[in-house]
């Protein structure tokens, strides 16, 4: 087991690696310079360059961010906050924060709920309450986030005006609910079918049978035997979840104005902001490295048969 | 006794010569003619893979339901243009911000027009070419009075032609008359009331046809961009759905068979794409793909570049990220299945029965694997049509004038309040076409795959 996270872990850092070296080679092929501007003469673009190391190698800049970075320094900013540290820009100004938040809940909301109706299906299958959730789920993982985000906006913001047509810095509980709802809704569908397929497979399974045989509760059955062994294929795909869930924040984060990462990096790219480009990369996707590691660690500790060192078979 | 023996016997037997006691017939126990073999053969007809896949897929409502609607999606996608007298760029001036099912001032005047018009043109042709004209489609004003053209009574093959000279007038030829695009013989305009001689102006008016979806603030008919969305975006999603399949069933296919050191390699670069937030790259490789691939299109000459031109940066580059990124889960599937197949026992007596390697990937592996890549493929269209609409919706994917319903959805958000309905109608179209798509995946999985089989 240790020797298994210390394997993923190494993994995970080369990962990182190449994903550093991809989006530095990317961002470096975006046509123009970060310096120009109706003003900038060729020698002030010269000069800036010069000031950030702009002018040097590839390579050597490229080894500049590693070396920076093991440090734990993220650079500084060039253009959207010049002079300010990115690691401030990105931690310390809510950014992160926010969309961290945001993050958090439609992921716990996609868990939290999802489970629970894919486990109410399954229990009732072949009733109406079966075949309204599955309507419901099928129809869900068919609207694309941002077309349900604005109409949600359009319904209870604009037109019932229940709810803020700006969430802005998320400050109250309505300001969470139409964002997170949003951000969620594909992944707690998506949940809700997985749970319920599992849940079948497992409740037609002889333990579950002798469960019920010696006479324990449906209840206990449900939850102590069928749950747990169904739970496997949700949990792998919380990793997955993650990622989707990043990226569905661009379009949430830009439909509600949401100031956070996932807007401030589409803008870094449009601004060619180099060490914001950098590190706003690097630690969305640390962030899916990090989520997909723990799920396979979660994993094997929910299903104890399974060997992690022998992926392949 | 007797019967029974009849009823068993495979072969049609005449109850008379059934033998009454054990003195068989010797004729009886001759080989089979080739008549008798044929109708053997006949009665165990074998059922081929597509035909069984073709009636357990008929036998599921849902995906059948599913797969009419996507047809019916189709139709609008495909169809729909040719029906419609609106094109996805042109702009009607004075129908701006029109609601659904409304007229434009000049559409309703044109309507009005070929209810109560003070006579008809009786034409079967338009002015200048050979397209047939409608009723309704044009009409002139002359004298204070207003004329209709119309088929009723049309002139045997006649053109009307607008004269632009200092004084338009309109005249009528017939066709046969017309040689190497001039005409010799004038005739006056054959009209059921009035001559037209000396008509002073001509108005063009398309054929009166409601907006059914309205139109957006250039006055564009969002029905006919909408059509025109939903055609781009089922073709990238095929598109992208194709180059995923072809690079990841090749990559995939020469993993799992070579094996070994290969295939470790080749499963370790898999791993690292699949652990890459694919959007933050996607994002990146939009911005960096937009002007190469625009100085390509300007500079190319060959004809390859040219059509890459035509479909714009956007959706270019939309499929170059497919084709970098999104292979990956392919790869590993057709892995899989290679894996397991090559084990199996029949692919051992094949190789043991001395076949090559082509004809154990022919016969053998691509049969067994051909479930799992229409699956795969059907399934990952409705993802890159998603995808393409994300991109399009972030202002990255393709650009005005073209449209997809992506950019469609994203172009209704800035009156959203305003006019809702503009988001709605691309919204649900896309949401159908997904959800119909993703139904019959569904339905092909339980159709092509036989373990799934109860």
């Amino acid at each position: 087991m240790t020797g298994y996270i210390i394997k993923r872990i190494i993994v995970a850092i080369l990962t990182l690696l190449v994903i550093m070296t991809v989006t530095f080679l990317l961002m470096n092929a975006i046509p123009g310079s970060p310096f120009l501007t109706e003003k900038s003469t060729p020698e002030m673009i010269a000069r800036a360059n010069a000031k950030y190391g702009l002018d040097k190698p590839l390579y050597v800049q490229l080894w500049n961010y590693i070396k920076s970075y093991l440090k734990g320094d993220l650079g500084t900013s060039l253009k959207m906050q010049e002079g300010t540290p990115v690691s401030t820009i990105i931690f310390h100004q809510g950014k992160f924060e926010l969309s961290l938040k945001l993050g958090l809940y439609a992921l716990l909301l996609a868990v939290v709920l999802g489970i629970p109706l894919g486990c109410i299906a399954a229990y009732n299958r072949g009733t109406w309450i079966d075949g309204f959730l599955r309507v419901v789920t099928t129809v869900g993982v068919a609207i694309p986030t941002f077309v349900l985000a604005t109409l949600l906006l359009v319904t209870f913001a604009v037109k019932l005006q229940w709810l803020p047509t700006v969430s802005g810095s998320l400050t109250t509980w309505k300001a969470y609910v139409m964002p997170v709802i949003s951000l969620s809704f594909y992944y707690l569908c998506y949940v809700a079918k997985l749970t319920r397929t599992s849940m079948l497979d497992a409740i037609n399974q002889d333990y579950i049978r002798t469960a019920r045989a010696k006479g324990v509760k449906t209840r206990s059955v449900i939850l102590k035997h069928a749950l747990r062994n169904s739970l496997i294929p949700v949990i792998t795909y919380l990793g997955p979840v993650m990622a989707g869930i990043i990226t569905g924040s661009f379009v949430v984060e830009s439909t509600f104005s949401i100031p956070g990462l996932g807007k401030y990096f589409v803008q870094s790219v449009l601004n060619r902001d180099y060490p914001v480009i950098m590190a706003t990369t690097v630690v969305l996707s640390a962030l899916v490295i990090i989520m997909n590691l723990v799920v396979d660690i979660a994993y094997k500790i929910v299903d104890p048969r399974i060997t992690l060192t022998s992926k392949e078979a | 006794m007797d019967g029974k023996f009849a009823k068993i016997s495979p072969f049609q037997v005449d109850p008379d010569k059934i033998p009454q006691n054990f003195d068989l017939n010797e004729e009886d126990f001759m080989p089979a003619e080739e008549a008798e073999k044929a109708s053997m053969v006949e009665k165990h007809k074998s059922v081929s893979y597509w035909k069984d896949a073709w009636r357990r897929f008929r036998k599921n409502t849902v995906s059948m339901v599913a797969l009419a609607i996507f047809l019916v999606c189709l139709l609008f996608a495909f169809l729909g243009p040719k029906l419609i007298p609106y094109s996805y760029g042109d702009q009607y001036r004075s129908s701006q911000k029109l609601g659904p099912m409304e007229y434009s001032e000049n559409e309703q005047t044109a309507l009005s027009i070929a209810d109560s018009c003070d006579g008809f043109f009786a034409t079967s042709l338009q002015p200048g070419s050979m397209n047939a004209i409608k009723k309704g489609d044009y009409y002139v004003q002359h004298g204070g009075k207003t004329y209709a053209f119309t088929l009723k009574k049309a002139v045997e093959k006649s053109i009307l032609i607008l004269k632009a000279d200092a004084e338009p007038a309109l005249f009528v030829v017939k066709e046969k008359d017309i040689k190497d695009g001039q005409y010799e013989k004038i005739q006056e305009l054959e009209l059921t009331d009035t001559p037209v001689e000396g008509a002073k102006e001509i108005k063009l008016v398309k054929t009166v046809f409601p907006h059914v979806f309205g139109t957006d603030s250039a006055g564009r008919d969002i029905m006919a961009r909408t059509m025109y969305g939903a055609r781009v975006s089922i073709l990238i999603g095929i598109v992208a759905a194709l180059i995923v399949l072809v690079i990841g069933s090749i990559y995939g296919a020469i993993s799992g068979l070579a094996g070994g050191a290969v295939d470790f390699v080749m499963m370790r670069i898999v791993e690292l794409i699949y652990s890459i937030p694919e959007v933050l790259i996607v994002l990146l490789l939009q911005v960096v793909l937009k002007d190469p691939l625009q100085a390509w299109f300007d500079s190319g000459t060959s004809a390859f570049a040219q059509a890459m031109g035509d479909l714009g940066s956007g959706i270019v580059s939309i499929f170059i990220t497919f084709a970098l990124l999104y292979w990956v889960t392919m790869a590993r599937i057709v892995r899989g299945q290679v894996l397991q197949l090559k084990k199996q026992e029949y692919v051992t007596a094949a190789t043991a029965l001395g076949a090559s390697n082509g004809r154990i990937i022919r016969r053998h592996l691509l049969p067994n694997c051909v479930g799992a890549l229409v699956i795969t493929t059907c399934l990952q269209i409705p993802s890159a049509i998603f995808l393409e609409s994300f991109l399009s919706f972030l202002g990255l994917g393709v650009s005005a004038p073209m449209a997809s319903l992506g950019s469609l959805c994203s172009d209704a958000l800035e009156t959203i309040s305003l006019y809702p309905y503009r988001l709605v109608f691309p919204g649900v179209i896309l949401t159908v076409i997904v959800l119909t798509l993703n139904l019959v995946g569904d339905g092909l999985r339980d159709a092509l795959d036989p373990r799934l089989k109860k």
